[in-house]
């Protein structure tokens, strides 16, 4: 039996593998600043569901999964360890200037962010290395363990190091390693050229200062968690998720914290993914998650997960980026507890407030009074308000009514459900531009693509969305509730390791790519080793960070790194870039050379053989089917049947309007669609026999932008 | 045509849509265009016009390129092309209809639905590393006229036909465009950027409908003109007057040019007058505004003090009248005037003229001085790369800080020039000594520096350079040498801008502020940028935050004592009877002392 726990803002949700492979999902209250008790109360519901006391559950285990917001957490609350910066001397502001850029030039409301680490716990270190390697100014071993001495009278709790052109030529890096093991032997350290070895100094230096900053923490976090999971008897083995969308064991978290960082969101596309490959032959899919106040997106482009450079901690420009690579997720102010409000100029806007759950929406019973998107969802119909989450919250249908008609329709000068629809419709196209966003800048077609709806919330327009998008299928996964503990159960054990090499396919340099790779081979090779793998499962992926010559920004190119080795490497680079640079940006430019940058290895151990992620059918409400009026935009009250999930026979196909309930969500759907429930037990969404509105007006044009 | 009217609700999600279209424009171009004006400063802009040549919607973009300019641009390609068809596309870099400067080329495409009726618009425009002008520079502060400048001007010249190039315009650029491949990815970037905004708008207008999209452009500018009328029924009524002087360079007075903007608020009509038309004529250097640039830069002061929200097109432009006059140093050229650098220098003391002229009309208006612009460390730089024996250009980002403190809050230090609202990106240190052979020995700002105020300006940046193995040409147009970034309502002056050569034996020399210059291996240039104005009474800025400042560096002790009237023991506490004392009595200088650049020799 395998467990995985995902620790969200709200809500524990805890995926149970049975050893014939079928899943059960269970959620319980998030306990802030106590995450292990919010673990321990999902075991407490899921025993109680499987009718044996905890510790007998428990013992059963043999893989605890654990994601976590623990480190975010405690960015964001400013929680982290008391961390110094040691730099190139000469260059003391990395982190106060970033790398620029702003958002809303206009808006002076903004403050410019404060340092990740301060400029007073910034301290200069004499020496300099060049690009090329050559050092120009030796390290000044002096004066640097004077400044050692200062950090343990400040009482440092963790530093940071980024030196200049350290990727190339590590040596001084390598060297205050030592010195601050034998100065500062109790404080956990981060060289930048060994936890992130990438070009762009701040990328390095916010990469190590975030790292460091967690050391302390996310050791007793890891360390109390592993002790409570024992005391409570679990026998097994721990891991921890990833940013990088894999798991590893909570030793490789306790090395390189900075690895958990966003370890929640990144599981959503690859549970997505593997849902995906079972409905449907199309090879890119776009996976969102609707919670309370955030939409998360991501995708699978061509069967693998992309990854970006550029995650922020907060908004793009007003924070910091964790200059890590990882899972591409986009994230944006938008949720089941969206605010709905009209301006002064009588335009409606959705978001990006929210009502929290506390006070939460208007027709919670906690004394809100704001119009969200909930209450328009209960006014529409789309709500049960006697049914909210299995009947566990009892909803206030006059209070959303009164707090719709209040702040939307009288200032729209709209009857209420009107109104009510609108509110919806405008909070979808929000979620839609999200989407456009994310696809666009990685080159993904929606309307080449499955999109796959998860979140509590997700159900309310995940079909308007698909629509809009013109996306051919949509898949609601039985498991959508708790899609990111679902992806835990798919995951890999694995861990991405790279080296800096600069290379041109117009002067390449074969011995010096052979080199690295080698390199590459023996970390991944060391890494599956340490988890006990069977090598005949374990999979090496080579990645080459590419441009063309004057570009600024690489790409992922995907390589065989045996051909890459071979006689032919330059050519085989150059057509495998030209590949991905017109899958990504539509056109490819056969004249310029390609310059490689980094070489990326992902080494993954096979994790679990089960394919489909299929929950196992629950008894409540086995096969009840009631009816209920609700609202559309284009059709106006009808009344449509209401079906359980699993009172939906495989492949019985129904047609909109309808709504679909499972007991932690509710699935619109439009007249325009059906819908049927996959021998998988996903409900496939499709619109078969609709005109598509997004053919193409030219096919000149088409030409000329594909 | 159907009189159909959206409610708010429908209105909310077509600006949305059209939003997004300009963003997917802006993410393509970005990420696929060369040079680094483009992909590391984010020098482009792409927005849609209505067919009347209104501007409709813009992704966020740098300030100076996309307020006015792209409707005078798309109303000069309907004049010389009336009939247009689907699958034309124009270039247009003409600073005299309605582009910003030669450096900046534009591609404009004209949106023609099924019935072959000109519906949109769609612009992309972006900063070229280079443009055929006669010194390796885009920025040419001593050309005497546009034929000094050397750049070759497209007003709005036919690029495409039927979605195929028109090679003859191609090959013209390729002989006269140094790094020709570099110019040509940024192109074809351009291109495919300004068409994929084409095919979005077309696949809008077949699904909504033209004539719901025409009903919608109307009521969208009228509701941005609404919410513009708010926001100028909160600035005092008034008419005041501010000056804004740019340092003098070859061509210029002795005494340098001095910007006037006069501003009357007219707050029950929700409506402000700025009047630009009492300047110097047009002068024989690079520094004269394009029309564009000259509304531009009066218009960004508004919105800098009106807050972030109201959307700018061509209905919130409606409210604010900018009076120019042809012929004018900041007004309208005429042919030959060179406008080479018209996005940076003058622009920004127009801005700055403005802003000042602003704050005057009460507290809440206008900003402090944005510090001027172009020092070494934004420079162009040239020459032979000894690693690979190939010529490069390009121009460097390597931090320019000026923010100026607002009624909102402290600077954005970041911030670049004042038309360019902080949006660029600064150079990592390392890609720079990759790109170029070039090394960085050190980059800081300075304490001490900042326009002190209750808002503080930013303060200045340190930034010095110099080639390894090869000599490097750098070109720069350094203002603000002489005339520092003032504050506005008592707030205090920045650092002003120096620069320096440092010879091989360690002395230093002090450089022409507008110069082309050559250094040798082993040399390197100081670059001091401007810091920026302050807001308000610095001491009326809250003591805790003075503190805060000491600690992280920004000022010395010495300052908060003499300009912020906070006194600090050595641990840094607030000594507070001192301090109540000092900021009751009258302040001594709100100007930063001289900085110690190294004594030239």
């Amino acid at each position: 039996m395998r467990f995985a726990a995902d620790t969200g803002g709200t809500f524990t949700d805890l995926v149970i593998e049975a050893d014939d492979g079928g899943l059960s999902m269970f959620k319980a209250s998030t306990v802030p600043g106590e995450p292990v008790r919010g673990v321990l109360a999902a075991f407490d519901v899921a025993a109680d569901a499987f009718g044996i006391d905890r510790r007998a559950l428990l013992s059963r285990g043999s893989t605890f999964i654990h994601g976590t917001t623990h480190a975010i957490n405690a960015i964001v609350t400013q929680r982290t360890a008391k961390t110094a910066l040691l730099v190139t001397r000469g260059h003391p502001d990395i982190l106060v200037l970033r790398e620029g850029g702003r958002l809303e030039p206009f808006n002076h409301s903004v403050p410019f962010p404060t340092p990740y680490v301060p400029r007073a716990l910034t301290f200069e270190v004499t020496e300099r290395v060049l690009a090329s390697g050559e050092v120009r100014t030796a390290l000044d071993e002096s004066t640097l363990v004077a400044t050692l001495d200062r950090l343990r009278a400040l009482q440092v709790e963790a530093v940071a190091v980024c030196l200049l052109w350290s990727v190339v030529n590590p040596a001084h890096e390598q060297r205050i390693g030592e010195l601050l093991v034998r100065h500062l032997p109790d404080v956990p350290f981060t060289l930048s050229h060994r936890l992130n070895p990438s070009i762009r100094e701040y990328r390095r230096a916010i990469a190590s200062a975030i790292d460091a900053s967690l050391k302390p923490l996310m050791t007793r976090y890891l360390g109390g968690l592993s002790a409570s999971m024992r005391d409570a008897g679990f026998p097994g083995r721990l891991l921890v998720l990833t940013s990088q969308g894999s798991m590893v064991e909570a030793e490789e978290v306790r090395q390189a914290p900075i690895l958990a960082l966003k370890s929640g969101p990144s599981m959503a596309p690859v549970a997505g993914g593997r849902i995906a490959a079972v409905e449907s032959p199309l090879r890119d899919v776009i996976v969102f998650d609707t919670g309370g106040t955030t939409f998360d997106v991501s995708l699978v482009r061509n069967g693998r997960v992309p990854y970006t450079q550029e995650t922020w901690l907060g908004r793009p420009y007003q924070s910091d980026l964790t200059g890590f690579p990882s899972v591409d997720v986009k994230s944006i102010g938008a949720g089941g507890g969206s605010i709905a409000w009209v301006d002064g100029g009588g335009m409606l806007h959705v978001g990006p407030q929210s009502a929290g759950s506390v006070p939460g929406p208007a027709c919670y019973p906690n004394g809100g009074n704001a119009a969200t998107v909930t209450d328009a969802s209960v006014v529409l119909g789309y709500i049960d308000p006697d049914y909210f989450l299995g009947g566990r919250l009892r909803l206030d249908r006059a209070s959303a009514q009164q707090a719709v008609q209040r702040d939307v329709a009288t200032p729209l000068g709209l009857d209420l459900h009107a109104a009510a629809a609108s509110v919806l419709s405008v909070w979808t196209e929000n979620m839609v531009q999200a989407i456009a966003d994310i696809t666009v800048n990685q080159g993904i077609d929606p309307a080449t693509a499955v999109i796959v709806g998860g979140g509590g919330a997700a159900g309310l327009n995940a079909v308007a969305i698909a629509h809009r998008l013109g996306c051919a299928t949509l898949i609601v996964p039985g498991v959508a509730a708790g899609l990111s503990a679902a992806g835990a159960i798919a995951s890999d054990i694995g861990r991405d390791f790279r080296r800096i090499f600069v290379t041109s396919t117009k002067r390449f340099d074969p011995v010096g790519v052979a080199r690295v790779i080698a390199e590459l081979r023996a970390d991944a090779h060391r890494f599956a080793e340490a988890t006990g793998s069977d090598t005949a499962t374990t999979r090496i992926d080579l990645a080459v960070e590419a441009r063309y010559t004057h570009q600024v920004w690489e790409i992922d190119v995907a390589v065989d790194p045996d051909q890459i080795l071979g006689l032919d490497a330059a050519r085989i680079l150059e057509s495998a870039f030209h590949r991905a640079h017109e899958q990504i940006f539509g056109f490819h430019d056969d004249a310029s050379a390609v310059e490689a940058i980094a070489w990326r290895i992902s080494v993954r151990c096979a994790g679990s053989d089960s394919p489909a992620l299929r929950l196992k059918p629950s008894d409540r409400d086995g096969a009840l089917r009631r009816k209920r009026r609700i609202y559309f935009a284009g059709t106006g009250w009808q009344t449509v049947p209401i079906l359980s999930f699993d009172a939906m026979g495989a492949n019985e196909r129904v047609r909109g309007p309808a709504i679909i309930e499972s007991p932690f969500t509710s699935v619109v759907i439009d007249p325009t669609a059906t819908v049927h429930r996959s021998t998988e037990g996903n409900l496939v969404v499709d619109w078969r026999g609709i005109v598509d509105p997004h053919r193409s007006p030219d096919p000149r044009l088409e030409q000329a932008t594909s | 045509m159907t009189d159909h009217t959206l409610n708010g609700a429908e209105l909310a999600i077509l600006i949305n849509r059209l939003e997004g279209v300009a963003r997917k424009m802006t993410n393509t171009l970005y990420r696929t265009g060369r040079s680094g004006v483009l992909n590391r400063a984010r020098d482009f802009s792409c927005c849609l016009l209505t067919a009347d040549c209104e501007l409709l919607a813009t992704a966020d973009s740098l300030p100076i390129h996309v307020l006015s300019g792209p409707d005078l641009m798309a109303a000069s390609m309907k004049e010389f092309h009336p009939a247009l068809e689907r699958g034309d596309a124009f270039l247009h870099n003409s600073p005299y209809h309605g582009n910003s400067h030669p450096a900046d080329h534009g591609i404009l495409i004209p949106v023609i639905d099924d019935d072959g009726r000109h519906r949109f618009t769609v612009l992309v425009k972006a900063h070229q590393a280079d443009c055929g002008n006669a010194l390796p520079t885009t920025y040419m502060g001593s050309a005497a006229d546009v034929y000094a400048e050397g750049a070759l001007i497209f007003p709005a010249v036919q690029v495409q036909r039927e979605y195929r190039d028109i090679d003859d315009i191609i090959r013209l650029c390729e002989m006269r465009i140094r790094v020709p491949t570099q110019w040509r990815g940024d192109f074809l970037a351009m291109m495919g950027a300004a068409r994929i905004g084409e095919r979005e708008l077309l696949a809008i207008g077949t699904e909504v409908g033209w004539d719901t999209l025409d009903a919608f452009s109307r009521q969208w500018l009228a509701y941005s003109e609404q919410r513009m009328v708010e926001q100028l029924r909160r600035v005092n009524k008034g008419r005041a007057t501010g000056d804004s002087t740019h340092d003098p360079i070859p061509g210029t007075p002795p005494e340098g040019i001095r910007i006037q903007a006069t501003v009357e608020s007219f707050p029950d009509e929700g409506r402000i007058e700025i009047d630009l038309r009492d300047n110097p004529d047009a002068l024989p250097c690079g520094l004269n505004l394009s029309e564009a640039c000259a509304r531009t830069a009066a218009l960004i002061s508004v919105f800098n003090s009106i807050g972030g929200d109201v959307p700018r097109n061509a209905g919130s432009f409606r409210r604010v009248d900018v009076k120019l006059r042809e012929g004018s140093v900041a007004g309208i050229p005429r042919h030959p005037t060179s406008c080479s650098v018209a996005t940076t220098n003058l622009a920004d003391r127009v801005t700055n003229a403005v802003a000042l002229a602003l704050s005057r009309l009460g507290e809440g208006s206008g900003t402090a001085e944005f510090g001027a612009f172009l020092p070494p460390s934004s420079a162009v730089v040239s020459g032979i790369d000894p690693r690979t024996g190939e010529t490069f250009v390009n121009q460097l980002f390597l931090g320019s800080t000026v923010g100026a403190g607002t009624p909102f809050g402290d600077a954005w230090v970041t911030y670049l020039c004042a038309g360019n609202g902080g949006m660029c990106f600064v150079d990592s240190i390392e890609l720079d000594e990759l790109y170029q052979p070039l090394l960085v020995h050190e980059r800081r700002l300075l304490p001490d520096t900042e326009g002190a105020g209750r808002h503080r300006g930013a303060p200045s940046l340190l930034v010095e350079f110099g080639p390894v193995g090869c000599a490097v040409e750098i070109g720069y147009v350094s203002d603000g040498c002489t005339n520092a970034p003032r504050g506005a309502r008592g707030g205090g002056t920045g650092s002003g801008a120096d620069q320096l050569r440092r010879r091989r034996d360690g002395s230093t020399e002090r450089l022409d502020p507008c110069a082309q210059v050559t250094l040798a291996d082993g040399e390197s240039v100081l670059s001091f940028c401007c810091g920026g104005g302050g807001y308000g009474d610095p001491r009326e800025r809250h003591d805790e935050q003075v503190r805060q400042d000491f600690i992280d560096g920004w000022i010395s002790r010495r300052r908060a004592r003499e300009v912020y009237g906070v006194e600090l023991d050595e641990h840094g506490e607030i000594v507070r009877e001192a301090t109540t004392r000092l900021r009751a009595a009258a302040p001594t200088t709100l100007h930063p002392k001289p900085i110690d650049h190294g004594d030239p020799s």
